[in-house]
């Protein structure tokens, strides 16, 4: 999960997925605004066949908390 | 469509379907399938919800009823159906925190609740919190409503008839309710001309309890005949751009900031491809024309997208003026910086530096709020919008907010906005907020970290301090900025995004 993101997550803003960690903040750290970050999780969805929540979005602030809500949606 | 005939809501759905009939009127994904709904289908629907909410009446009168949730088909039959027998609806902000909910159902009387089913086990609260709220209707339910309501006979409506209450999610202070009559909302769907066909696709982005969005996809689809589709989430507009292929969207300028920089970036990729190719991928294959509005948009910007072969105009208003002040003429590519033209049918003055409007579109005042009401309309009229600008040649120009105006101890007014837009464009910065500080005029400024990974913190301190200088030099001595602060977490916003003012400073100083 956390290295497709890592994958995805490349594709929006000019990073190497090395510098990806759990604990990278997606607007502070990674430099993704509000849309850029809307888009990752509609990527998201359908590449683990999901369906998120929009409003869940604003309590997802790093790499790890977007792991942590995609895998328990997968349960 | 022949506009002298319609003068309120109901005749502009009635209308709609007499002239468009069996054509597709709105399209949206129901998972991975997508339905679609005819002229004819939505006004039998809208009907057929009129036919509930009247039965409902203590006898004639008016009820006011609130609808909840992302744009949606049966968003629309709620909010038509209640305005098409003469009741008032009243769209709330779907991301507003329950008690926040329960305070508006409150002020605004509401009797009858639409809301969308995420929003389900919010309801033990709010049947706890709004008494007065008789009817919960879930857009899970509407299905078995329209098979339980036969079409009604619809009653005539003066146009003097309250049609919305509109709660302004302003960046300070309590929200105030706008009061929007028939007459309003249809003169500013009807001021303008020829923006629109039939052959058009609208792509519908923005929240539907925004008036913009409201009069401007909404209520002009249905007059000239376009084919709504609904982008169902924010997550999905990439992938709905292509499955929609839209000839025409209203965006705020940070999605059309967002897409110009996606495009870039994948022009840098694939060195060989024209922008406007990619571009023309992007937007899935047939975009002409993007209305922005809602907040600053860069002329620099919107150069950018004309040069992409997509026409971009700008307008300007406020949910108060239903909400059309000005809009450009999208085949108008002089990118001078203004907001547009003023539309027909609306005069503008200025007065102290304010700008005021006159119009039909202008609304009744605010709900149960007398002085608030005698505040933003002068006695003869003129609704004062709060804005700072200038006219020239029948274009509106605007430099800020009254009452953001920084006053300074030496009487100096300076406009923030004017000293933000300053910052505009420039890739390191991803937000910006100017203030007084102690008298001193002060930029705060959250970094673009993507940008500025690679750079010290002393790097990063001089660059945005030479930035500054820069800034200074192309504003007059009072207007320049004196104090420098970098802050590492984003401004806190309001629901629309926009940065509240008057938060407390955490930067560090530079």
């Amino acid at each position: 999960m956390l290295e497709k993101i890592k994958e995805l997550i490349v594709n929006y803003v000019d990073v190497n997925t090395d510098d990806i960690t759990e604990e990278s903040r997606f607007v502070e750290d990674l430099g993704f605004n509000s849309y850029d970050f809307m888009s990752l999780l509609g990527e998201l969805e359908n590449e683990f066949d999901i369906t998120v929540d929009e409003s869940d979005a604003i309590d997802i602030h790093t790499v790890g908390e977007a792991v942590k809500y995609l895998e328990d949606l997968k349960k | 469509m022949n506009k002298e005939n319609i003068k309120n809501l109901q005749q502009l759905v009635k209308e709609a379907a007499a002239e468009y009939g069996d054509k597709v009127f709105l399209k949206e994904r129901q998972g991975k399938d997508i339905t679609q709904k005819s002229f004819n289908e939505f006004y039998e629907d809208v009907r057929r919800i009129s036919a509930y909410v009247m039965s409902k009446r203590a006898g004639e009168e008016a009820l006011h009823a609130a609808v909840i949730g992302p744009t949606s088909y049966n968003w629309l039959v709620s909010y038509f159906g209640t305005v098409s027998c003469g009741s008032a609806a009243v769209p709330l902000d779907a991301q507003l925190p329950c008690e926040e909910i329960c305070d508006l159902l409150n002020r605004a009387d509401v009797s009858i609740f639409f809301f969308d089913k995420r929003y389900e086990k919010m309801m033990p609260a709010v049947k706890a919190a709004c008494p007065e709220v008789k009817e919960f209707v879930s857009f899970d339910d509407i299905p078995a409503l329209l098979d339980a309501n036969a079409p009604a006979e619809l009653p005539e409506i003066d146009p003097e008839t309250l049609a919305a209450i509109v709660y302004t999610s302003g960046t300070t202070g309590k929200s105030k309710g706008v009061m929007l009559l028939h007459r309003n909302l249809i003169d500013n769907a009807m001021c303008q001309d020829n923006e629109s066909s039939p052959e058009d696709v609208v792509m519908t982005v923005l929240p539907i309890h925004h008036i913009y969005c409201f009069t401007c996809d909404i209520l002009c689809s249905l007059r000239y005949g376009a084919t709504l589709c609904v982008n169902d989430s924010m997550l999905h507009i990439p992938q709905n751009l292509k499955l929609y292929a839209p000839t025409l969207m209203l965006i705020v300028p940070m999605i059309a900031e967002t897409i110009y920089k996606q495009i870039k970036a994948a022009s840098g990729a694939n060195p060989g491809i024209p922008l406007a190719a990619i571009a023309n991928s992007v937007f899935g294959g047939r975009l002409k024309t993007i209305y922005s509005g809602g907040a600053y948009l860069r002329p620099e910007l919107q150069k950018a997208y004309i040069d992409m072969g997509i026409n971009m105009a700008q307008g300007y208003g406020m949910t108060e003026c239903s909400p059309r002040i000005s809009t450009a003429d999208p085949t108008d590519h002089s990118c001078a910086g203004d907001v547009g033209v003023i539309v027909n049918g609306c005069q503008v003055k200025i007065e102290d530096g304010e700008i005021l409007a006159k119009s039909p579109s202008v609304m009744a005042g605010y709900y149960k709020d007398e002085a608030a009401t005698a505040e933003a309309i002068t006695p003869d009229g003129w609704l004062r919008t709060g804005d700072l600008g200038y006219v020239e040649n029948n274009r509106i120009f605007i430099t800020g907010r009254k009452k953001n105006l920084i006053i300074l101890a030496n009487g100096e007014n300076v406009s923030p906005e004017e000293l933000e837009n300053k910052f505009a464009g420039r890739d390191f910065i991803s937000e910006v907020l100017v203030y007084s500080e102690d008298d001193v005029i002060t930029a705060e400024i959250f970094p673009n970290a993507e940008y500025c990974k690679e750079m010290t913190s002393e790097e990063i301190e001089k660059l945005f301090a030479d930035t500054v200088k820069e800034i200074n030099k192309t504003v007059t001595s009072a207007k320049q900025i004196h104090r420098l602060r970098i802050r590492d977490v984003e401004f806190d916003k309001t629901t629309s995004k926009k940065i509240r003012r008057n938060q407390s400073v955490q930067g560090k100083q530079i």
